[in-house]
């Protein structure tokens, strides 16, 4: 018996940061998530789209805060969050970006094994990298676990937008 | 503050004792292996080095003795002498002389005398065998290991030391802010001593990445005389202040905008000699470049005695190019019409030379003194020559702003680029094609809701009205190349020194915000960039 333990030990869990968007809950692997946070006062930043809340001052860092629900239309349009929210600090690649949620994250640990891979059309045909990671059933909930370095690229973060109607090659040709 | 002589003879001795290493350790392995080729190339090399820092400096013995042993070292290279016998003891005679002298001018001492050393240089480039004495002992009791005084630091940690120091003036800021809200005595005497070091340690660390203006300012000589020769003109340089301090990541930023500025006074500014004896100049060219300090700023100025700018001719460009309409044109006055020349594209060489006019115009030279936050100006007079300006910060790190509030959010505005502000009621304003004009100082100026600028979309602004206006406006009146831009903001709040974090990603692409500056409070301040903002107003007037 103490082997057969032994083995189920052995198989890979991953424990993931689940938090919920609309009704769905989603998942982040914890190594992503660099800490969870009420989330701080937000300095609008024109000129970004407008699910790009803004920048927070997060112990000395100016993190960009954006809001999810918002990016992938889980919400009425025009509902704003409720009034206090917690922010996932992710680590992406070079930069940190802070994920507004409107309930506390929970750690969940599971067995890779029980992720499944997405099916193909519910892939985003917009964005190039895939960012659903693959979906995860535990006792009827479903979590899709979302590879977030995938999804945080600048380019996707600022919808492609080229550098702004300011800037001094678009003045040129509109001079 | 130490005199220029003395900084270069600390520098001067500080490479030679590096040299004076180095040597002793390939002489060292070229023994043990006479075949060990770098180490000969290498030997030659730090002698030749050597001899020219010391020729410059003007240690004659030095450069003298080097002079000899890079000739040996020459003669071994090229296979007429081999590293044996007699030659390796003179040779390491001769390194460990050359590091005695270096030594006694470290010392401020008079040189020792080394003819006794030249002469059996000599003797063993003739081929002769040098007289060899007895000197082993003596000189094993008198060597001296020492380090230098001069470290050599890479500017990437400075940079990094800079950065830190900016962080701490912002948590300075902070734990003054709270002591004072929390009113205990002792823990306002420990903010306030904590206060002054850590102003101290940001001005050390500024001063520490400080070089004189000279260490740009000397390599112009030489280019001077180049683009003079290949343009055919004879031109005088005379330099000016290069004591002058300023960060060396400045200095490093401006190096091509210099070049570029000397290149086209010289090819455009400059006549031929014959073109101004006609105009009754004197036959050789002056061209100047100068620095100064004023208040905070470091003034670099290149000036130029020729031909000047013909502001009529930039106007008809201007028309020509579509930068302006040609009633508009007619009104400008002429710094408005010279600050035409900064536009991307815009160049007035009628004939591409070799120096000057490859495309890469005044814009280039502007958008890099943009991006450090400073200022470009040209003033000229037909006839009599041209002046460019750069106001340049000192430092990069630590810069004073103008903090405002709009919509509940603090903002800062570099007061580099700000001129001043006024307060002014509704009937101060007029609408003149759909845009607010006010009337300050005489000028009539452009005035735009800043709210309106930073929101509504992309498109042109709505035209204004004056209905919008309620009460007081409060303005910021911003300057940018000679344009002049009013900002109605809805509250000033104070003038401050912040420390600007460079915005981060992925929303650096946006560059209406030259960074964030965290203030005492520990909210988040944006601060805009003037540049990217007069421009945006530009595209979007309506």
């Amino acid at each position: 018996m103490p082997e057969t333990e032994k083995n189920a030990k052995q198989e890979a869990v991953i424990q993931l940061i689940v938090f919920r968007l609309g009704d769905e809950e989603y998942g982040i692997r914890i190594e992503q998530v660099k800490e969870v946070t009420i989330t701080p006062e937000i300095a609008r930043m024109p000129k970004t789209p407008s699910f790009v809340k803004g920048i927070a001052n997060l112990r000395g860092d100016i993190i960009t805060i954006i809001d999810l629900e918002e990016r992938f239309q889980l919400r009425p349009a025009g509902e704003e969050l409720v009034a206090t929210t917690y922010t996932l600090a992710i680590e992406a690649k070079d930069y940190t970006i802070g994920i507004m949620v409107r309930e506390v994250p929970q750690p969940l640990s599971i067995p890779v094994s029980i992720i499944e891979k997405a099916p193909e059309f519910i892939q985003d045909i917009n964005i190039q990298d895939k960012y659903i990671e693959g979906i995860a059933k535990i006792n009827g909930r479903i979590v899709i676990v979302l590879d977030m370095l995938k999804l945080l690229t600048p380019a996707e973060i600022m919808q492609l937008q080229p550098k702004g109607e300011s800037s001094a090659a678009a003045s040129r040709t509109k001079a | 503050m130490k005199s220029r002589e003395q900084e270069y003879r600390e520098i001067f001795m500080a490479e030679a004792l590096e040299y004076y290493d180095a040597m002793s350790r390939h002489i060292s392995e070229l023994e043990r292996n006479p075949a060990d080729e770098p180490a000969l190339n290498e030997l030659f090399r730090l002698m030749h080095n050597l001899k020219s820092n010391a020729r410059a400096m003007g240690y004659t013995q030095i450069g003298e003795a080097a002079h000899h042993m890079e000739t040996i070292f020459g003669l071994i290279r090229s296979k007429d002498m081999t590293f044996t016998g007699p030659v390796v003891t003179v040779l390491f005679d001769g390194i460990d002389t050359i590091g005695e002298m270096i030594r006694a001018v470290g010392a401020d001492q008079e040189a020792s005398d080394i003819s006794f050393l030249l002469e059996n240089l000599d003797r063993l480039v003739r081929g002769e065998s040098p007289i060899l004495e007895d000197t082993q002992e003596e000189e094993e009791a008198n060597r001296k290991l020492e380090l230098s005084d001069l470290v050599y630091i890479q500017i990437k940690k400075l940079d990094h030391l800079l950065n830190l120091v900016g962080e701490l003036i912002i948590d300075r800021d902070r734990v003054l802010t709270l002591s004072q809200e929390i009113g205990n005595p002792a823990l306002m005497a420990a903010a306030a001593h904590f206060s002054r070091i850590a102003d101290d340690l940001q001005y050390s660390v500024m001063d520490a990445r400080l070089v004189g203006v000279g260490s740009l300012f000397n390599k112009f000589p030489r280019v001077v005389r180049d683009v003079a020769a290949a343009e055919e003109k004879d031109v005088e340089l005379t330099i000016v202040g290069e004591d002058i301090q300023i960060d060396r990541n400045i200095l490093q930023i401006i190096t091509d905008s210099l070049l570029h500025l000397v290149r086209n006074a010289i090819g455009h500014g400059l006549e031929t000699p014959a073109e101004r004896i006609a105009a009754g100049k004197t036959g050789q060219a002056h061209l100047t470049l100068s620095a100064q300090t004023e208040r905070d700023d470091v003034l670099i100025q290149v000036i130029d005695d020729g031909r000047g700018i013909d502001v009529e001719s930039v106007r008809r460009k201007a028309v020509e190019r579509g930068l302006v309409a040609a009633e508009t044109a007619a009104t400008l006055d002429p710094d408005a019409v010279r600050s035409f020349l900064f536009e991307p594209g815009f160049s007035m060489a009628k004939q591409v030379t070799e120096i000057s006019g490859r495309g890469v115009g005044l814009d280039v030279v502007k958008l890099a003194i943009d991006s450090l936050g400073g200022q470009l100006r040209v003033d000229s007079v037909m006839g009599q020559g041209t002046t460019f300006t750069l106001v340049l910060p000192t430092s990069i790190a630590v810069k004073g702003a103008l903090l405002f509030v709009l919509d509940e959010r603090n903002y800062a505005i570099p007061l580099m680029h700000t001129d001043s502000v006024v307060s002014l009621m509704p009937d101060d304003f007029h609408v003149v094609g759909g845009m607010l004009l006010a009337r300050v100082q005489d000028e009539n100026l452009p005035v735009v809701p800043l709210r309106r600028l930073l929101h509504n979309g992309d498109g042109p602004l709505a035209p204004a009205s004056k209905a919008e206006l309620n009460g007081r406006q409060d303005i910021i009146i911003v300057n940018y190349s000679n344009r002049k831009l009013g900002l109605i903001v809805d509250r000033f709040l104070r003038q401050q020194d912040i420390v600007i974090k460079p915005m981060s990603k992925p929303l650096d692409t946006i560059d209406l915000f030259g960074g964030v500056t965290l203030l005492g409070s520990g909210q988040v301040c944006l601060v805009l960039d003037v540049p990217a903002l007069t421009r945006l107003f530009l595209a979007r007037r309506p």
